[in-house]
């Protein structure tokens, strides 16, 4: 077993035993070369810290941000990371009340990414604040002056989906980690122990407990759903319910949810590839589960193409030649770049995918991922900076350009993302032993018969 | 006791405490609040007193109101009383309070030591060492004494005269490199007097500007532009609608073409040809004035070397153009022609136009009384530079702001004769480039500190008093000059104690004059209030000289040369006086939206020519070409700025930047064009090369292109005349649904509901407003790295864009309104603010609440005429600059978004007062900052509840139902906004 294991080949069919030896592998403690990294990704939010830090003091001088751009990279980052967050729900709760198979490998994964995608996305509504220390002010909270927000805002529904979406995250991951941590459980000694203890609410796995389980499982998967379709389109809105050219639109809710699911399942497949290599989960994690993925990501990648064409289309109809002149200045105007790059990221580089054995080559599938990733980050910024550029008073246009500050958060976001995921995987199960075992047969099958030539590989 | 604190130990812990909130720390002692014994009746803290002064930042006079808050000057309006300003002034003279507050004021005498280092000396001895070496050089000879500064008004530069005298010296220069030496000689020449003539621009029907921007800088732009702007108000014609007609030659276009129907790009120096040429085609017209009294062929026979044909070609002007002026000038119902520029022909022409087409005593008139000229002629002041330097003064006093080294021409060798005089002794305010070379430096009293008095014009005596105590240990510069002749004149006596009793017995003559019978006391408390005295004066009547037309002009030689070198004086910086004043260099100037730097206007095919990189538009470039201009007196290098705004071949660059000295604003920007351009010219023939060295100008503008939104919307005069509506709003509101559903009910006015309305026609881009706006409402400057990052703050800009060449025939020469906060009733702004800092008052105001903002800058994203500013910076006020910031306005700190809120301070005050009064506000009682500013008037703030407020019936006036029809609109209606602020269209003549 440990040969299969080392040498990267897909077993054609693990036993129970197996897959529970391999998960316990996967989450048993991590070596220097673990610490170092996530010393690494520490060091990298700390990066960002220190910038945001500066930013609050010595305020937004030292960014790139002026008129007219009064939102760019941060709120950039903010709906990246918010559609990161989706596909977690996707796979999760959706693909769950499908009954969708290959959700087995990846769902555990998916759903840790979400959680953590929207504590990354989070902050950046904070960071992006002129005045962060007052930012409970957007909380409806009892006060003594009867001050409340204005639920008119689109900014204030983000708030409310934002909160949402992260606490039926979290409920939802820890509720279906239970029977995982229980049976890790009682192999864990120490810290592990106490904390599985905890986290397994005293599970001893009698039949009412499954019944109990199942049930709530459900019901979460259920109160999920409509969240993954609504929580991107209130996203969306803080930019539809305006009336700047370039983003007022009726198409951005679907837009941004087909785009989210896109990028979130890009990412997964960027975690995923990585992860099963040096956690030793191939044989979990299986070349099926990522072929299955990669197909959702084809086709939202073909959704967006779609999507981007019938914005142009609608603006061009329209006729409106205020928004026409904004998407002339997208399409060929000085930061044309932009643009063009993004649609060679969402909208060619995936139809790679259409070819087989780019979906079953892990390499191919992690190089394409990163360029959707990229692509969807540009597709952000291009709709944010990029209109706010060349908004209705061209007396005012002006391009913007990040500085270090921005640059410097960003790249901090991602620490602050990769060392919370990276401290999950090591310390909680990051695959559903419980679904695999569930679901073994079909594991099995698919490796057996769908994909015979890996094994000689 | 047992817990461990005895009673001994809580003593000596409470001992310590109290030593140590006893103690001062290491921060400097605090000043002391000390209340008055005795209240001063006239300073209530909270409560403005308002002095009556004058502005003295140009020539021309303008009477002014200054706001005193708690001691100190925090803002400048103009004097409605003075006949002159009017109750409006420029931009140049809002920014006096920063001339007040600079902080880079000299605070105390200092003497340069043998090595050349500055030190701080009192002024005892400053005064002794000035007195001693004066008495040294009156004791070697007559005339070693030499001062040169700047007009101050009659009766301080009397003292300045009577001081040279006292030290034996008659070198006394009133010295400024704009100066009206040549207007004066030209009038000479004419009419056989040597004073200024006075223009009546809203008498006339066409005007033409022979190279005279009068809306910028010329003669008296506040005065000006006001009557400009009455000239081009629709009026009622013998055939329906109509606007006076303008055209300005000149090779830039400026303000002054751009508010004209006609710019004629002329070549430089060849405006005066042009004039002639003109006067050619009236005489050979026939349009000549009967009552003119001369023969036509004299006159004929006079411009005989001025054919249409042949100025044509050496100005670059169409014949057909020539033509046109001709006839506008020689049919009108009364005509102005203006000269501008250093050449007396240029003058004599624009004189002779007026003389025979019968306007002078119409729109050109002369009065009785005229006062002395204030400035000496430019050849004696170069004889006096001449003396200093062949060794024959001693003590050179270069006082009064004049600023020689700076100003004067270079082939005078005034700034190596002035540095290398014996005993140089600066005195003013601001340590310019002359006070680098001086021995001793005297810090003298602000204008607004201290006494003067001035005589623009015959029957306008303006009275200027201190507004306030000093910022300074500065002290008045006649002063000075008084105490210094006092301590000369062994023998003789000076008539005066100081500056004030010269004042005060000055206008004891003045009464004398004026009012012989009037009380002393009352006659002066008078003129104190209102800013002087000012009568009627009589029109003289005048005559052409006879031998005028006998003595014939000579053409201006063509210049030989590919390329020209044009230096105009900046609208903000004048002729380099202004370019210390922070908010005149974070003004973007009017038509090229630079900021904080030099440039160099290049048309395009110049630059396609000369092979420079050109952009599309300037709101991306990361820098530009430097072009190395060689001049006859040196080389120079400017950053070019690709412009169709000036002749091809032209190279247009402003003056007043420059300084080598002149404080931290003004330091090291650009070039100083006054070393440049030979005496008596702005003109001179270059010779061009592009660098490979590339420069960054910064401008807060994005596109100069309109892209035909309607955002400043223009209709011709023939379409107003008949009622139609321009062309762009017929497509809107082929667009625009009739009724729209509300989701909330629509707001509701119970008490005032506060509108504003613009008339972009009048508006001339002067950016007076702009300037008022900083000072009324303390906005931050942010200098060129912020302006360029977009984080300019005016909360009212002034939005220019070029005509493109599809547009030009159906539109005005530029583009020009001023756009501030519109205050919508469907405000964008407003719903996505999430915490309700950006929210609707019951009066119709776009409120922000600064201390709930939290800085989502949502609003601004969602505001379609991006008029709010977030502050992304911690602004700074050098200290003394924080003494000017109104404290009826926060200061904004970062991190919270701001607009313009129809300066709420205002209405606030007024409300208050009538509601203690226990009356209902009237109309005109508020007045915005912005709109008491403006020159132009263009500017109407009001009740729009008020069915009898001048708002509503200036929107009446101009609404479809009147004679006027339809000149109102609204910008970018088709987000339905509902702006609170209208605009009324700018007018154009439909081209043939």
């Amino acid at each position: 077993m440990a040969a299969a294991v080392e040498s990267g080949i897909t077993t054609e069919s693990p036993t129970l035993i197996e897959v529970d030896r391999q998960a316990q592998f996967a989450f048993s403690p991590g070596g220097v070369k673990y610490w170092l990294w996530v010393l690494f990704c520490a060091g990298l939010t700390a990066l960002g810290g220190a910038y945001w830090l500066h930013q609050i003091y010595y305020t937004f001088n030292i960014t790139g941000y002026g008129q007219p751009t009064m939102w760019a990279v941060y709120i950039t980052n903010f709906v990246f990371w918010v559609g990161i967050a989706h596909s977690g729900t996707l796979i999760s709760a959706i693909l769950y009340l499908f009954r969708v198979r290959w959700r087995t490998g990846i769902f555990r994964l998916a759903e840790t990414m979400t959680v953590f995608a929207v504590a990354t996305a989070g902050l950046f509504p904070l960071i992006h604040l002129g005045r962060v220390w007052n930012f409970y002010w957007l909380v409806p909270y009892p006060n003594e002056r009867s001050l409340q927000p204005d639920f008119r805002s689109p900014l204030v529904w983000d708030l409310f989906a934002i909160s949402t979406y992260l606490t039926i995250s979290v409920m939802f991951l820890f509720t279906g980690m239970i029977p995982d941590i229980a049976n890790a459980r009682e192999k864990a000694t120490g810290f592990r122990r106490i904390l599985y203890s905890i986290l397994s609410f005293g599970w001893q796995g009698t039949d009412r407990q499954w019944r109990n389980f199942s049930m709530v499982y459900l019901l979460l998967a259920a109160f999920a759903t409509p969240l993954v379709l609504s929580v991107h389109s209130v996203v969306s809105w803080d930019f539809a319910m305006t009336q700047l050219p370039g983003w007022h639109s009726t198409i951005f809710a679907p837009y941004f949810v087909a785009g989210a699911i896109f990028s979130g399942c890009a990412l997964v497949l960027t975690l995923a590839i990585p992860m099963r290599r040096l956690m030793k989960l191939e044989n979990l994690i299986t070349i099926w589960h990522l072929d299955c993925l990669s197909k959702i990501v084809l086709l939202t990648s073909v959704v967006m193409t779609y999507s981007y064409a019938t914005e142009s289309f609608m603006v061009w109809y329209t006729g409106d030649p205020i928004e026409l002149a904004t998407f002339h200045e997208r399409y060929f105007g000085p930061q044309g770049y932009w643009f063009w790059l993004m649609i060679f990221c969402n909208c060619v580089v995936p139809l790679l995918l259409f070819i087989p054995t780019v979906r079953t080559t892990t390499i191919w599938l992690f190089i394409v991922s990163i360029f959707v990733n990229i692509g969807m980050w540009l597709e952000r910024f291009v709709i944010i900076s990029g209109s706010l550029s060349t908004n209705q008073d061209p007396s005012q246009w002006k391009f913007y350009m990040p500085f270090a500050t921005e640059i410097a958060i960003t790249i901090g976001s991602f620490g602050w993302f990769l060392m919370n995921f990276s401290l999950f995987a090591k310390f909680l199960p990051i695959v559903s032993t419980t679904e695999l075992k569930d679901g073994i047969k079909y594991l099995r099958q698919a490796v057996r018969e769908v994909y015979p030539y890996r094994r000689a590989a | 006791m047992s817990d461990g604190l005895s009673r001994r130990t809580f003593l000596k812990l409470a001992a310590t405490a109290g030593a140590a909130t006893a103690i001062p720390g290491c921060e400097p002692a605090a000043r002391k609040i000390v209340p008055y014994v005795i209240p001063d009746e006239n300073i209530i803290p909270g409560v403005p007193s308002y002095y009556a002064t004058l502005c003295n930042e140009c020539d021309a006079g303008c009477g002014v109101i200054a706001k005193i808050r708690e001691g100190r000057v925090i803002k400048l309006e103009g004097n409605p009383n003075d006949p002159i300003s009017q109750g409006a002034i420029c931009a140049r003279g809002q920014a006096a309070l920063q001339g007040v507050y600079n902080p880079d004021r000299l605070g105390k005498p200092k003497r340069r030591l043998p090595d050349g280092t500055l030190r701080e000396i009192s002024w005892e001895d400053a005064l002794k060492l000035l007195n001693d070496r004066l008495a040294a050089a009156a004791k070697a000879g007559k005339d070693r004494v030499a001062f040169i500064g700047a007009s101050q008004g009659p009766t301080l530069d009397k003292i300045a005269v009577t001081w040279a005298q006292a030290y034996g010296s008659s070198r006394v220069a009133f010295w400024a490199r704009i100066n009206d030496e040549p207007a004066r000689a030209a009038a000479d020449a004419c009419f056989g007097r040597r004073d200024l003539p006075v223009y009546r621009l809203n008498q006339a029907q066409a005007i033409v500007s022979f190279g005279a921007d009068f809306l910028e800088t010329w003669g008296s732009p506040v005065e000006q532009t006001r009557q400009f702007a009455e000239f081009r108000t629709p009026r009622d014609g013998t055939n329906g609608v109509t606007i006076g007609k303008a055209a300005y030659v000149s090779p830039r276009m400026g303000l002054t073409g751009a508010k004209s129907d006609l710019w004629v790009a002329a070549n430089p120096g060849t405006e005066g040809d042009v004039a002639m040429a003109v006067l050619n085609i009236i005489a050979s017209q026939g349009w000549l004035a009967k009552n003119a009294a001369v023969d036509a062929e004299a006159v004929k026979k006079f411009t005989a070397a001025f054919d249409p044909a042949s100025v044509s070609q050496r100005s670059g002007v169409a014949v057909d153009q020539l033509n046109q002026l001709a006839a506008w000038l020689g049919q009108a119902d009364g005509a102005l022609a203006l000269a501008g520029g250093d050449d007396p022909q240029a003058y004599i022409a624009a004189y002779l136009i007026n003389a025979l087409t019968g306007n002078v005593g119409r729109t050109m008139v002369f009065l009785e009384g005229a006062p002395a000229e204030a400035t000496t002629r430019p050849e004696e002041v170069h004889a006096i530079i001449r003396a200093i330097s062949s060794g024959a003064v001693d003590v050179v006093v270069a006082a009064g702001g004049a600023n020689p080294v700076f100003t004067m021409p270079s082939e005078w060798g005034a700034a190596a004769a002035i540095k290398g005089a014996p005993f140089l002794v600066w005195m003013g305010e601001v340590p310019d480039e002359t006070a680098a070379g001086a021995h001793l430096l005297l810090p003298t009293h602000h204008p607004l500190e201290s006494w003067r008095d001035s005589a623009p014009r015959a029957g306008v005596y303006g009275l200027g008093q201190p507004v306030m105590q000093p910022v300074f240990a500065s002290r008045p510069l006649h002063d000075v000059l008084i105490s210094s002749a006092q301590n000369a004149a062994a023998g003789q006596t000076i008539a005066w104690e100081n500056a004030q009793d010269a004042i005060t017995s000055a206008w004891q003559d003045l009464q004398g004059k004026l009012a012989p019978s009037a009380n002393a006391t009352d006659f002066w408390n008078q003129a104190l209030r209102t800013g002087g005295a000012f009568q009627e004066a009589a029109v003289t009547a005048v005559t052409l000289k006879g031998d005028v037309l006998n003595t014939p002009l000579a053409p201006r030689a063509e210049s030989r040369s590919q390329f020209t070198l044009v230096g105009f004086p900046h609208i903000f910086f004048y002729d380099g006086r202004g370019a210390n004043k922070p908010w005149l260099q974070e003004i973007p100037e009017p038509t090229n939206q630079i900021v904080w730097d030099g440039w160099v206007e290049v048309h395009p095919e110049t630059a396609a020519r000369l092979g420079l990189q050109t952009y599309e538009s300037t709101y991306l470039y990361g820098g530009i070409n430097v072009l190395e201009i060689a001049t006859p007196s040196g080389r120079l290098e400017l950053t070019a700025n690709v412009t169709p705004l000036v002749k091809p071949g032209v190279l247009a660059a402003p003056i007043g930047q420059g300084h080598t000295a002149y404080g931290r604003y003004a330091k090291g920007r650009g070039v100083n064009l006054w070393e440049y351009l030979p005496a008596g010219s702005r003109a001179v023939p270059v010779t061009v090369r592009v660098l490979e060295k590339q420069y960054k100008i910064v401008t807060p503008l994005g596109k100069s292109d309109m892209m035909g939104r309607s955002i400043v919307e223009a209709m011709s005069v023939e379409e107003l005349a008949a009622g139609r509506q321009p062309e762009i709003v017929r497509e809107e509101e082929a667009d625009t649904p009739k009724t729209a559903y509300e989701m909330y009910d629509p707001w509701k006015y119970p008490g005032h509901k506060w509108g504003m309305t613009v008339d972009v026609q009048a508006c001339t881009g002067c950016s007076a407003c702009v300037a008022a706006c900083y000072a009324e409402n303390n906005l931050p400057v942010g200098g060129k790295f912020e302006v360029d990052r977009g984080r300019i703050m005016s909360w009212i800009r002034i939005e220019r864009f070029i005509p493109t060449a599809a547009e030009a025939a159906k539109a005005p020469n530029l583009y020009i309104a001023p756009i501030m906060c519109q205050q919508c009733d469907h405000a964008p702004c407003e719903p996505v603010c999430p915490v309700f800092a950006s929210h609707h008052t019951p009066e119709g105001l776009n409120a922000q609440i600064y201390n709930r903002c939290v800085g989502t800058r949502f609003c601004e994203n969602n505001c379609p005429y991006k008029v709010r500013r977030f502050n992304w910076f911690q602004a700074e006020w050098p200290e003394p600059l924080n003494l000017q910031l109104n404290p009826d306005v926060t200061v904004r700190g970062p991190g919270v978004m701001e607009k313009c809120t129809f300066c709420i301070q205002r209405i606030t005050t007024a409300e208050i007062d009538a509601r203690t009064a226990n009356r209902q506000l009237v109309d005109g009682e508020i007045i915005t900052a912005c709109a008491q500013a403006c020159p132009a008037r263009a500017i109407t703030f009001g009740d729009l509840n008020d069915p009898n407020s001048a708002i509503i019936k200036r929107r009446l006036e101009n609404s479809a139902r009147s004679h006027n029809q339809g000149r109102t609109y609204t910008m970018l209606p088709e987000f339905n906004a509902l702006p609170q602020v209208t605009y009324l269209r700018s007018l154009y003549w439909e081209k043939a």
